[in-house]
């Protein structure tokens, strides 16, 4: 009785001992594999640091100007260039599909055209 | 020990004679195991204890050994973690400083750096040989020297490139090395120098924003070695880098054209205090710091003092109009030159009349400024200046300031000249702070390079003026654009009302007419106040097409026009045409609101 059971005890000591190495074997090679994976992706923040400055370096205003002014024609912008959203005239109404019969038949019925003209936005009111 | 012993022990028993001699050892026994043991001592229950004890120590030893194998099970990286962080045993990462866009202003490149230790090293002579075939910058002589020496670790050279490494790791030598080191550099070069300054060879902070990154708890994590990740929050500040840019280059364009020895501009959000640009021209590149050292290159915003000339009047006006004595069409008597001991005042455009106070400011007129002083007074003159901040050191987030020259014995005199403007020298950045407060409702705010709020600002802001007297502030400079002496930098459509200075520079001990320095203090727009402007142009040289002229309307103020038309659309200010003079806009809406 006592030597059956010594016998499971020893079978069961193996078996652990052999489970605890597979894991300790499996856990070194995944924190090898960490530790790689740390060490690539520090490298790659390295590279992203590097293209950023580069980038910034290539975005620089005093560059962006220097080859503007070399190969633009543009130049610098006025004030009165700019006009308020309020301005924009509306929106003329589509114009008609160049094969219909009646376009005009056609500008009336598909929109809510209330007068044949459109309303120019400066005319005096 | 049988039963019987013990019973023997116990129980004593009358021994026959024959025994005697046994009785007598067993009797000796007894009283040993007396005194050993006590009287009356069960000992197979002390045994029992004992064991109970023995099991228990080496069950707690063995429960130790197990805790630990599980702690090391459990934290496996520990050992792991610390042989990748001794790759950058040098740790000087610093935070990327961003502006307010987000644009990188300077940030952190990793580049090797060549280290031997030199007690390692087997043959001095082939290493130093070896060394100087690859990288033949390097002094022969020193680098023998260095590598002979008795320390434990020497850097050869730091930075070198990928190339250079793979080189001299394949020259195999022993006790050479290579570490991986944060190397700063800023993409865009002079743009913002002044701002952001530089560091040294290690990484740390020697002037500018960088100075303040390190006073600001960078240098203590450096110190601690923990500075080693790029997970540092980056630093965003208050700066526009496009702004910036345009703000430069028109300085370096007016620099040239008028040949002046020097420019300066700086433009700030009014209500908050956020510096958005700030340039002073010449200036250097960050990633080469010597050219810092050359003391022309200074930034004479922050570190420089000046007399900031009429701009001032703007500040004695504005106490006038603030005290309520004094109102806009109270007239001064500037007919003639106004008289003070041996001294004499004069206007550089005499009008030879009695002036109002709007004309005294758009006329710029020295005799009247100073009169308006002199009524208010010399303590109160010295109050409201001190109150604006103008006679104490302005510190910001710079380690660089400069602290007013202020004259020691203040008497009418000195009212007198620094109602225009001379005898009080201040730092332009002082000087924008004070003008601040009168434009954006009477908040004196502290200029920061930092963002910040409009509730932050408020919270920081003392209110010197009343609102009213900010308004009439606005109007007279509004004034000045539409009929002053700041018409060429009326930007159409951006309503700007502007100030222009002119003060002649101290030479020899005495006012010198040729050497000046001009200021054009702008705001824009001038009814809802966001950004304020200063130009400064160092020793102007007069052009044909100024007419000979040096003053600040010939140079400063289309410079500074310039300067509203490029960056108006970039601070999002929509140009705005067909509003009222600034009579009716900004004097009218003020008196019919309040």
């Amino acid at each position: 009785m006592i030597r059956l059971l010594n016998i499971c005890v020893i079978v069961a000591l193996f078996a652990a001992a052999a489970y605890v190495y597979r894991v300790k074997f499996e856990s070194t090679r995944k924190a090898e594999q960490v530790a790689r994976l740390r060490l690539d992706i520090r490298h790659e923040h390295d590279a992203i640091a590097d293209l950023r400055a580069q980038w910034s370096k290539l975005d620089n205003p005093i560059r962006i100007q220097e080859l503007a002014q070399r190969h633009l024609t543009l130049r610098m912008i006025d004030s009165k260039q700019f006009d308020p959203l309020d301005h924009l005239p509306e929106r003329p109404a589509d114009a008609p599909p160049p094969n219909s019969p009646d376009p005009i038949g056609n500008l009336l019925e598909g929109r809510d055209v209330p007068t044949a003209s459109i309303a120019s936005p400066r005319s005096p009111k | 020990m049988t039963p019987i012993d013990r019973a023997h022990a116990l129980v004593p028993v009358p021994f026959p004679p024959a025994q005697a001699a046994k009785a007598k050892g067993s009797w000796r026994h007894a009283l040993l195991r007396t005194l050993l043991y006590g009287r009356n001592v069960d000992r197979a229950a002390k045994t029992k204890a004992r064991l109970r004890l023995a099991i228990l120590v080496f069950g707690l030893g063995y429960a130790v050994i197990a805790g630990r194998l599980i702690t090391f099970a459990a934290v496996p990286e520990g050992h792991l973690g610390r042989r990748a962080s001794t790759q950058d045993a040098v740790a000087t990462a610093r935070p990327d400083i961003l502006d307010r866009y987000g644009e990188i202003l300077a940030t952190d490149v990793r580049a090797p750096s060549l280290f031997a230790e030199p007690n390692r090293i087997i043959d001095v002579d082939e290493a130093t040989e070896l060394l100087s075939s690859v990288l033949p910058d390097l002094d022969a002589v020193e680098l023998r020297e260095r590598l002979a020496s008795k320390r434990r670790f020497v850097w050869l050279k730091r930075d070198i490139t990928p190339k250079q490494r793979a080189e001299i790791y394949r020259l195999g030598l022993p006790g050479i090395g290579f570490l991986p080191e944060n190397k700063r550099v800023y993409p865009n070069g002079a743009e913002v120098s002044h701002l952001i300054g530089h560091v040294n060879i290690d990484n740390q902070g020697i002037a500018g924003i960088e100075k303040w990154l390190d006073g600001s708890g960078l240098a203590d994590l450096h110190l601690a070695g923990l500075a080693t990740d790029r997970l540092q929050e980056p630093v965003k500040l208050a700066v526009d880098l496009r702004v910036q840019h345009a703000l430069r280059d028109e300085l370096m364009k007016a620099r040239d054209k008028y040949k002046a020895k020097a420019a300066a501009g700086i433009i700030v959000a009014v209500r908050t205090g956020e510096i958005v640009s700030m340039v002073s021209v010449p200036d250097y590149d960050p990633n080469n710091p010597r050219e810092a050292l050359d003391p022309n290159r200074i930034n004479r915003l922050t570190t420089g003092v000046y007399e900031m000339g009429s701009t001032f009047k703007a500040l004695t006006l504005a106490m006038a109009l603030d005290s309520g004595k004094i109102n806009l069409n109270s007239t001064f008597d500037a007919r003639v030159p106004l008289h003070f001991g041996k001294f004499e005042i004069h206007d550089s455009h005499p009008e030879g009349r009695f002036l109002t106070l709007s004309e005294v400011f758009t006329y710029s007129s020295n005799i009247g400024a100073a009169r308006v002083a002199l009524a208010m007074g010399v303590d109160q003159h010295k109050a409201f200046l001190k109150k604006l901040g103008q006679l104490d050191r302005l510190r910001t987030e710079l380690p660089e300031s400069a602290e007013p020259i202020v004259p020691r014995h203040w008497g009418e005199l000195n009212t007198i000249t620094i109602a225009f403007g001379h005898g009080l020298s201040v730092a332009p950045l002082q000087a924008v702070m004070g003008i601040c407060a009168l434009m954006n409702g009477g908040y004196l705010i502290a200029p920061t390079f930092l963002q910040r709020s409009e509730e932050q600002a408020r919270a920081l802001a003392t209110r010197v003026i009343k609102p009213e007297t900010s308004d009439k502030m606005r109007y007279l400079m509004r004034l000045n654009a539409e009929k002053g002496t700041a018409r060429q930098a009326d930007v159409p459509g951006y309503y700007v009302g502007g100030k222009t200075g002119t003060s002649e520079k101290v030479f020899g001990g005495r006012y010198s007419k040729d050497r000046v320095l001009n200021s054009f203090t702008a705001v824009l727009p001038a009814d809802d106040p966001r950004y304020l402007l200063l130009i400064m142009l160092d020793e102007p040289q007069p052009l044909p097409e100024t007419h000979g002229f040096r003053t600040s309307g010939w140079n400063a103020v289309p410079t500074g026009g310039l300067v509203i038309g490029r960056v108006a659309p970039l601070l999002g200010i929509q140009p705005r045409f067909d509003l009222l003079p600034a009579d009716q806009l900004i004097l009218a809406t003020s008196t019919a609101s309040r």
